[in-house]
């Protein structure tokens, strides 16, 4: 009996003292599975080559995404312009550089290799408007504890734009904790030596995407003014250890766009353990013309697009304060190096050079030849889950 | 009883010696003298006195002339009263006298032993075989629900070995003094009955030794008569017409009835004999009994609501004491909010319904309280390990007016502040219940009741928000008599229900939200026995909604939040109908109703008009219309025709068929799979139609063994139309246009159900089985509208197979043991049939709505019930009852649920609200 201890399940704990509720896993079956296209297509007022993706759906065991090759996609608006989009490696890219503009009609046209036709409805550019600004604050949460959050600013006099979607994209500096001057190399096969070490190895920058749909409206408010709190980063993340960089993308939904997102949200995270939401197959705004009884899973936006990238460093929020832990936990391990059989510290002679070939500790200090302190690859070498590439768009 | 064969017994063991001096000879001379004076006669002049009730002989008028020379002590009685019902036993010098029976000097050899009632009875011809007092005991295995009193016919004899005798009379109204023709006479367990003629005479050969009369006619009280039989006699009875004429149709006795009544589809729940039903935490509950008859199911456990023949939660009418009670549950749906303590009865009308009900498609839960004891203050209560219940009543004018009043709290409260964990610590789960009950019977043609109700529930489901909802309700009702055949009710009932979600965190933006539905109802009702073949109901009902359909106001005064109050809803239903039962013949009865129901939506609102033919949603609006207070909106409207026919096979044995049309101007909003307490009540109006929905069913229903087992078998067929659904993750709470959420859909349902009754007897119970479907249609000729591509699919509560027994076994009076067994299909579900890959995270693809199921449903409760001793007088009866629920401890799913996790994979979930077997013991006490 397996109960899930989060807050959220409060109930179902008191439900489970008294009444022996209990939730446990469910092992998923698909002995049905329909495949069905999944297009993802957002033109947007920026001038560059637009993007449509088109993948498949997958079964349920089944890992990574199929994408859809072979199809001919274009984009019409209502003066009879036609944009053409070529294949690159899954993604649909338009030939040429385009934007959106308002009050014109655009619609989406996709013509499968097997000959199925889907078509959007007509759609047009959403009101356009800017980030003001993106402000990070140190906040205390009842449930996430201290952090950093970061909130999104912006205010549509014309009230019009109402409905908000935001991705965002961080980029964050991290150095290296035990990263030292030498590093060790095996040199023979019951051999190591000291080398200097690649001093690019030190300091590297991750870039993550967010991938959760990040929704607001701004309809029960008196005006359409954002301030909506876009990511939280708690502070004992190691991601703002050091300089940190957000770029969020904000695109104005319209209605129906937003429904269509918010539901896909919605019934993706329905926890609610008692009384379910209902799920069932989300509509977007495209059709199979070819065949109405075939499900496709999408919907083709004309947002107006706004970004704005933001840096702090740690010092700026915490001053004076220990950083966060680091990515991986550094406690140092020992190595006795000598080969065969010793009383009472055991030989770890072939341990080591076994971990340092397939390069997942790396060297902090030694005592003499007879003893190797190693700590995790990530713990002196940022490169071995980052790079070391400074982003085109980094300042200090 | 016992204490009469008692002193028989030791009567008859002291006296062994008894009538050895009757040897002694006497002369006396009796003339023109009475029977007390010929006692007093013989008294004087001899030794010998005399025992006996002188009523049995005051009303003797016989005068005795006679001359007795020499005769014996028995000579002289036997001639003395050879014309009466009296028989004599002479012990030494004292003469009892005793009426009807005689004192046998030897018990019967099978006295002692069980031997079942209908063998004795078999033996009458065996003269060795005299009748006892003892088959009076027996009697309460006859189930005899009237009160009794026992008559004795003719003088017993032990000479006469005629088997059957005759038993005359007539039968006269009490009150008129007028005999009453075509009554019809059954001796219970026996073939044989008759009916009065003209003069209301009537005669019975009855064999000799204890027959129950029941005295039937439909339109008057039926009346059962013990008689002990020893020889031919007159029996005249007095019968008085059913004082209220109106409930006929709603009172549904024990016996012949469910084979007699003209309505199909009637569950009745007998709440004294509930008590041995296996409990869920101690909690005697009315509607978790009622969900094991066939057709009244729930999706689940810890699932508010009833789906009552594939019928929608929100198809059912749930009346207490005629007011609606919106939330008839506790605790998301683990308890009813029914105080199973005050509650008479509960009557639930899932077939043909009569057309004095109106506004829900799929049933009636009609459930009455008791009135408070009328003579003394009386009370009972229960002890349990979630709650406790407290109920009593008393009187206020002894025998005229008096007041029930019951209780009923949770501790679980208290249980959570005591535990360490902080979660718990805060969070809260409690309700609790009170009614009160009052009445009046001012006159004989006048009597008032007046009920007041409320419940609350309060829960926790996460630290900083707080869940609380209510029903309130009252009504009056007041009865009036213009004649013996014309009768009234007047009725007024109000009822609310309303939740609120106390939305308190540390952001500057925590909020107060609401919902709140208030009714209210004015109605009179109007019974007339025309004659004896049409009796005519009729009335008038007008009912006014108000609805908050929600606001949500900032608690914080620095809130950007910005009020939101949903405008209010009104409307007014109104109905009149009209009935008559009509007896066609002695086999045929017809119910022809018809009511006609007529709805109004009022102002103040705005009303969105849509673009003819295009979806409703915020894009199609054309225009907007505003309607000032009380402006008619929009009416709708319509006849609902309710018919019903019974005819009689055989006396145990008939037939019903029914047609019902049932219209609905008012849904339950739910975005969830299952009802829940935040599930919002929309009234129909421009946008919003009203749902409708006709039901064919027929039924059989005979009675063995007499009356021991009732079998019944019923089919129904219903089409239903403007069944509400919503749009996929549809946004119902606080949405203004909440119409463009919403998709209405034709539904389609039928089943056959089977049912086995035992009423009397060691072993009781009941064994139900059902096979049924309940499907839905949401088809449109746009995309965002149509479910499962326009066709029928099966609806959330769809579960073809449903088994239950509830059963029963007394080992003695004191001690029983009951199992309660459910096995039901498991219900539909949407299985996530594939993943697919959406802005970098994984999302499920589901099924077609509802196209798998989750896996069957298989419980088992078992429970033992120790009745205290049964001593009169003590502080207060007491009665235990220990159960154990879902003794196999099967891990029944009540929900399966698919969450994507952070990481972006789909996992699925299975919830079971009672996995492990769960003990409870429950003190009942009564004073």
């Amino acid at each position: 009996m397996k109960t899930i201890y989060k807050n959220k399940y409060a109930l179902l704990l008191l439900l489970s003292l008294f009444l022996s509720s209990c939730t446990e896993t469910y092992v998923l079956q698909s002995d049905t599975y329909e495949e069905a296209l999944v297009v993802e297509a957002t033109i947007t007022n920026e001038l560059k080559k637009q993007e449509v993706k088109l993948s498949k759906t997958a079964k349920l065991e089944d890992d990574g995404v199929v994408n859809e090759t072979g199809a001919t996609v274009t984009v019409k608006d209502d003066q009879g312009t036609v944009f053409n989009f070529k294949e690159d490696n899954g993604i649909y890219v338009s030939e040429a550089d385009f934007q959106a503009v308002p009050n014109r009609i655009y619609t989406l046209e996709i013509k499968t290799k097997d000959g199925k036709v889907y078509q959007s409805s007509n759609e047009t550019l959403t009101t356009e408007n800017q980030i003001e600004s993106v402000i990070p604050t140190v906040v205390t949460d009842s449930k996430e504890g201290r952090g950093v959050q970061i909130r999104v600013n912006n205010y549509d006099p014309s009230n019009t734009s109402k409905y908000y979607r935001y991705e965002y994209e961080e980029t964050y500096k991290i150095i290296a904790p035990v990263y030292r001057q030498e590093k060790l190399v095996v040199t023979g096969p019951q051999t190591v030596g000291l080398e200097p070490n690649d001093p690019n190895t030190r300091v590297c920058y991750s870039t993550k995407a967010s991938n959760d749909i990040i929704l607001t409206t701004t309809t029960n408010l008196q005006e359409d003014r954002v301030n909506f709190p876009v990511r939280f980063i708690s502070d004992q993340n190691y991601i703002i250890s050091h300089r940190y960089s957000i770029l969020v993308k904000q695109y104005v939904q319209n209605l129906e766009s937003y429904t269509f997102r918010k539901t896909m949200k919605e019934i993706s995270s329905s926890a609610s353990v008692l009384s379910p939401k209902q799920p069932g197959f989300i509509n977007g705004n495209l059709k199979c013309v070819s065949n109405t009884g075939e499900k496709v899973i999408g919907f083709f936006e004309v947002s107006s697009f706004s970004s704005k990238r933001i840096f702090f460093n740690y010092s700026d929020l915490f001053p004076g304060e220990t950083l966060p832990p680091y990515y991986t936990d550094c406690t140092e391990e020992e190595f006795k190096f000598c080969f065969g059989f010793s009383m009472p510290t055991p030989c770890r002679g072939n341990v080591l050079i076994d971990r340092v070939n397939s390069h997942t500790i790396t060297y902090k200090y030694n005592i003499e030849s007879s003893f190797y302190y190693m700590v995790p690859v990530e713990c002196g070498d940022c490169t071995s889950f980052s790079s070391n590439q400074i982003p085109s768009f980094w300042t200090n | 009883m016992k204490k009469i064969i008692l002193a028989l017994i030791i009567l008859l063991s002291f006296n062994f010696s008894f009538a050895q001096d009757s040897n002694e000879k006497l002369t006396i001379t009796f003339k023109d003298q009475n029977l007390v004076t010929a006692i007093k006669t013989i008294e004087s002049s001899t030794s010998y006195k005399f025992y006996f009730d002188p009523t049995w002989i005051e009303s003797n008028k016989i005068l005795i002339s006679e001359n007795f020379n020499n005769a014996t002590i028995d000579e002289i009685l036997n001639k003395l009263l050879a014309k009466t019902d009296l028989n004599y036993v002479v012990l030494k010098n004292k003469v009892i006298l005793t009426l009807n029976n005689t004192i046998h000097e030897k018990l019967p050899g099978n006295f002692f032993t069980d031997a079942p009632p209908e063998t004795v009875n078999d033996q009458n011809d065996d003269s060795e075989n005299p009748i006892f007092y003892k088959q009076l005991d027996t009697l309460s295995n006859y189930s005899v629900t009237k009160k009794s009193a026992v008559v004795f016919i003719g003088k017993e004899n032990k000479d006469i070995t005629k088997k059957n005798f005759t038993l005359t009379g007539t039968i006269k109204n009490e009150e008129t003094g007028k005999p009453e023709p075509n009554i019809f006479l059954k001796v219970k367990n026996k073939n044989i009955s008759t009916s009065t003629d003209l003069d209301g005479h009537y005669s019975l050969q009855l064999p000799r030794g204890v027959n129950v009369v029941e005295i039937k006619s439909l339109s008057h009280k039926e009346i059962t008569k013990t008689v002990i039989v020893y020889d031919n006699g007159n029996l005249d009875i007095d019968i008085n017409e059913k004082s209220n004429q109106l409930d006929e149709v709603v009172i549904k006795k024990k016996g012949q009835k469910t084979t007699e009544t003209v309505i199909s589809g009637l569950v009745s729940i007998d709440i004294e004999g509930m008590k041995n039903v296996p409990l869920i935490l101690g909690e005697r509950d009315i509607l978790k009994v009622a969900t094991t008859f066939p057709g009244i199911k729930t999706t689940g456990e810890g699932s508010a609501g009833f789906n009552v023949r594939g019928g929608k939660e929100d198809q059912n009418l749930i009346l207490l004491d005629n007011a609606v009670l919106y939330n008839p549950q506790h605790f998301l749906g683990f308890f009813s909010a029914i105080n199973p303590y005050t509650a008479k009865k509960a009557d639930i009308y899932k077939g043909s319904i009569p057309a004095d009900f109106g506004g829900r498609l799929s049933s009636v839960f009609d459930i009455t309280t008791k009135n408070g004891n009328p003579e003394k203050f009386s009370g009972e209560g229960a002890i349990g390990p979630v709650t406790s219940n407290l109920s009593f009543g008393l009187p206020i004018q002894k025998n005229k007016s008096s007041i029930l009043f019951g209780a009923r709290a949770t501790y679980s409260d208290w249980i959570l502040k005591t535990l360490d964990d902080e979660n718990l610590k805060n969070s809260q789960a409690g309700f609790y219940d009170g009614i009160l009950k009052y009445n009046n019977a001012i006159n004989k043609n006048n009597n008032l009741e007046a009920t007041l109700y409320y419940s609350h529930d309060r829960f926790s489901v996460s630290s900083d928000s707080i869940y609380k909802y209510s029903n309130r309700l009252a009504s009056v009702k007041w009865d009036h008599t213009f004649s013996k055949r014309h009768k009234s009710a007047l009725l007024f009932t109000n009822s609310e229900y309303k939740f609120n979600i106390d939305y308190d965190t540390d952001d500057i933006n925590s909020f107060d939200f609401g919902y709140k539905i208030n009714e209210s109802q004015l109605q009179l009702k109007f019974n007339y026995a025309f004659n004896e073949k049409h009796n005519f109901s009729y009335g008038i009902a007008s009912k006014l909604y108000n609805i908050s359909p929600g606001y949500q106001h900032p608690t914080n005064p620095n809130a950007t939040l910005v009020p939101t109050d949903i405008a209010k809803e009104k409307a007014l239903e109104s109905a009149v109908y009209f009935g008559d039962n009509y007896k066609l013949s002695e086999k045929l009865l017809v119910d022809l109703g018809v009511r006609y129901s007529f709805y109004a939506s009022l102002g103040e609102s705005d009303v969105n008009f849509y673009q003819e033919g295009l979806p409703l949603n915020d894009a199609t609006v054309i225009r907007t219309e505003h309607y000032g207070n009380n402006e008619v909106v929009k009416t709708y409207g319509g006849f609902e025709p309710r018919l019903a026919a019974r005819y009689f096979f055989a006396e145990d044995f008939s037939i019903k068929a029914s047609y019902d049309m049932t219209r609905q101007y008012i849904h339950l909003l739910s975005s969830n799979v299952t009802q829940s307490p935040t599930d919002t009540w929309k009234l129909s109006d421009a946008n919003v139609k009203p749902q409708s929905a006709q039901q064919v069913s027929l039924g059989l229903y005979k009675n063995l063994k007499d009356e021991e087992y009732e079998l019944s078998l019923e089919g129904y067929y219903k089409r239903s139309k403007n069944i509400l659904d919503y749009k996929v993750g549809a946004q119902l709470l606080l949405n203004e246009n909440v119409e463009t959420e919403l998709l209405q859909g034709e539904g389609k349902a039928y089943g056959i159900e089977f049912l086995v009754k035992k009423q009397v007897g060691k072993l009781n119970g009941w064994i139900g089985y059902t096979y049924s479907r309940s499907l839905i249609k949401l088809d449109s000729q746009f995309n965002e509208e149509k479910v499962n591509g326009g066709k029928y699919f099966a609806s959330n509560f769809d579960k073809p197979h449903d088994f239950s027994a509830v059963l029963n076994y007394k080992f003695t009076k004191r001690y029983s043991f009951s199992t309660n067994f459910l096995y039901q299909t498991g219900r539909p579900i949407t299985f996530p049939i594939g993943t697919y890959n959406y802005g970098g995270a994984e999302y499920t693809l589901y099924s077609d709505r509802n196209k798998y199921r989750i896996p069957d449903y298989i419980r088992l409760d078992i429970g033992i019930n120790i009745e205290g001793n049964h001593k009169i007088k003590k502080l207060a009866h007491s009665f235990w009852n220990i159960s154990v629920f879902n003794v196999l401890g099967r891990n029944n799913p009540y929900s399966i649920y698919f969450v994507t996790d952070p990481s972006g994979k789909v996992k699925g979930y299975k919830t079971s609200i009672f996995s492990i077997p769960v003990p409870s013991i429950t003190y009942n006490f009564k004073f």
